[in-house]
């Protein structure tokens, strides 16, 4: 640089050049490596749960992507997942023993379904207002919630599918020895989770700090501004639902690799919506990581909480009232969600994130 | 003031031309059959009492509003059928009579979105939006023109009634229009921040690289910086002639002046 930079050349210059040290890069890889260590830990229910919260993070992200970036509250996304799930059960229940094509041809068949489906919403609710797609999502959503329920030739209704996977994903199979440690089945599994959902995550991430990206967000602030500025509203908000749906199936995905069990409630049922509902408001709307967090505290919470209120009362087994207050682990979790919120008003993420900013930026003025 | 009135003479096309232009809202004819020519590199301003259509006609320039019958030519080209988003690729930019920013992004951002529109990058999701610094560093320079640049990093709703009128003149700057469209950039505005605008807009009209298009109620203002004025009424068009013989217009002075009201 021969002339003086302006401070927006400086603030970007040093943005570039601090990549790698900022503390969100070097959080991120420990996260990474945190994750690929944690099948040592001998314990079935700590991997159970950070699969989980791997595949939830990237539904809950493609969530933020359609309600945090773009502004549109759509009750399908849950359908979505579905979806995907089904897909991939249905495909290995009813095609005979599970082949490794099954899988890419669910993972097709999933995409195209998806791509279709949000499409088909997007064209016949969001020329006219947003409300309208908030209605038909809700309407669709529960469209497949009985479909899955009640088409039992397909779907085998509310039993569910139970199904198994080909080759080293097969939990009846042996696994395969490893520089002296036992991979299992169920460890390539969790493998296959964590290298799916963090190219995921790094294609969110990706596509919100993009120019569309931005444009999203200028649209959800402001669409009269957008459209003035030349920016067409409808193509953007298609790309936004057309991915962060395919997106969100790609997570049901995954979702029944782990569990090899379907059920309509558990995929389907439009209340898991308001888990997701949870979980972005949580980790905070608009900030992609904030998704993370959202899982994270909330997968956490339903795990352990309930067991640590048992723990309590068994230490008290002559009051009632404390055996039946542990019952109600929802209630605490209720409890804990306000105060998160009365702390956090944007979200943990993007509380946090703005105190950041202000900071940084102000050395820039 | 009127020193450019040399341009008109040369007898050229009109970048903008409204034939006939008429819009109606149920029994309401808020535009009424207006013919009005805008000639390249000029200041016309349109004036009116309140409810004389000033906004309505601009949005109907602008595209926000479908015309019951007639026409909106911009450059030669019939851009009746076309919608907001559609002109402002062509040229048209607007600014609105209550503010209408980014107000949750960077006054940077805002500048830049507006940059990255005229720019074109289109659909782009695999690239980082910071890899377009040259959009950056022409928003900065744009926030300088209108006097804006310590603001550049604070959320726009930060920002002060006058200073979120400069931050729509930047945005609009940065969409690089043929046709600026003005819809009362001083309205709300403390008496102290006005001669700011006043000097941007007069910057940009000595560019000459411009037409621009203003709504305003302040007369000695328009008096001062117009090359010509057209005057609405009732949704017609009652008058269209230079700053002096507008003031001089007995119409004029009837309509709008009228009353025992003096202007100034």
């Amino acid at each position: 640089m021969t002339t003086e930079m302006t401070p927006v050349q400086r603030e970007r210059f040093q943005a570039q050049q601090a990549f790698f040290k900022r503390p969100s890069f070097l959080i991120q890889v420990a996260l990474v490596i945190g994750l690929i260590l944690v099948p040592l830990v001998p314990s079935f229910r700590v991997m159970d749960m950070m699969a989980k919260i791997m595949i939830f993070s990237i539904v809950v992200a493609s969530y933020d992507l359609i309600l945090g970036y773009t502004g549109l509250l759509s009750f399908a996304h849950a359908m979505f997942f579905g979806i995907g799930a089904y897909s991939m059960a249905l495909l290995c229940y009813h095609l005979g023993s599970p082949q490794w094509h099954h899988l890419i041809l669910a993972t097709i068949v999933a995409l195209a379904m998806s791509v279709v489906l949000a499409l088909i919403l997007a064209f016949f609710s969001l020329r006219t207002k947003a409300i309208f797609f908030a209605m038909l999502s809700l309407a669709l959503a529960d469209f497949f919630h009985i479909l899955g329920r009640s088409w039992r030739n397909l779907t085998l209704g509310e039993d569910g599918v139970t199904f198994s996977l080909p080759g080293i994903l097969n939990v009846q199979g042996q696994g395969f020895s490893l520089f002296g440690l036992n991979i299992s089945p169920r460890t390539m599994t969790y493998y296959l989770v964590l290298v799916v959902s963090v190219a995921l995550f790094i294609f969110l991430v990706r596509f919100v700090g993009s120019p569309v990206g931005r444009v999203l967000q200028a649209i959800r602030d402001n669409e009269q501004r957008s459209t003035a500025l030349g920016f067409k509203t409808f193509p953007h908000q298609i790309y936004s639902i057309v991915f962060g749906s395919s997106i969100s199936s790609m997570g049901g995905i995954l979702f029944a690799l782990w569990l090899r069990y379907v059920d309509p409630e558990s995929v389907l049922g439009v209340f898991s919506m308001v888990d997701y509902l949870l979980m972005v408001i949580i980790g905070g709307l608009g900030t992609m990581y904030g998704s993370i967090i959202g899982a994270a505290f909330f997968i956490t919470v339903q795990t352990w909480l309930p067991d640590l209120l048992r723990g309590i009362a068994a230490n008290f087994p002559d009051y009632e009232i404390i055996q039946r207050m542990a019952d109600r682990w929802m209630a605490y979790f209720g409890v804990m969600f306000v105060v998160v919120i009365l702390v956090f008003p944007k979200g943990i993420v993007g509380t946090v994130q703005k105190i950041i900013r202000r900071r940084r930026m102000a050395s820039f003025k | 003031m009127g020193q450019y009135r040399w341009e008109s003479d040369l007898a050229k096309a009109p970048v903008i031309e409204t034939k006939d232009l008429t819009i109606r809202f149920g029994g309401n004819v808020a535009v009424n059959t207006v013919n009005l020519q805008f000639e390249e590199y000029s200041l016309k301003s349109i004036i009116g009492p309140n409810g004389a259509g000033k906004t309505t006609l601009f949005n109907l320039i602008s595209g926000q509003y479908k015309p019951t019958s007639g026409q909106v030519i911009f450059d030669g080209q019939d851009i009746t059928g076309l919608d907001p988003a559609t002109r402002t690729k062509l040229g048209i930019g607007r600014s609105f009579q209550l503010t209408n920013i980014f107000s949750t992004l960077s006054v940077l951002e805002n500048v830049r979105l507006a940059l990255q529109s005229k720019a074109d990058v289109g659909m782009v999701f695999w690239r980082h939006w910071r890899s377009y610094f040259k959009l950056e560093d022409q928003a900065y320079e744009l926030l300088k023109q209108v006097l804006l640049e310590d603001r550049w990093a604070d959320e726009a709703n930060t920002l002060t009634h006058g200073e979120k009128r400069k931050l729509e003149i930047a945005i609009l700057l940065g969409l690089d229009p043929k046709v600026l469209l003005l819809d009362e950039p001083t309205a709300g505005m403390s008496i102290e921040e006005v001669p700011a605008i006043l000097k941007i807009i007069q910057n940009i009209k000595a560019a000459r690289k411009r037409t621009i298009l203003l709504v305003e109620h302040k007369f000695d203002m328009i008096m001062n910086v117009s090359d010509s004025i057209a005057v609405l009424k009732d949704g017609r068009l009652i008058c269209d002639d230079v700053p002096e013989a507008v003031s001089c217009n007995p119409e004029v002075m009837e309509a709008y002046l009228g009353g025992g009201m003096k202007y100034g």
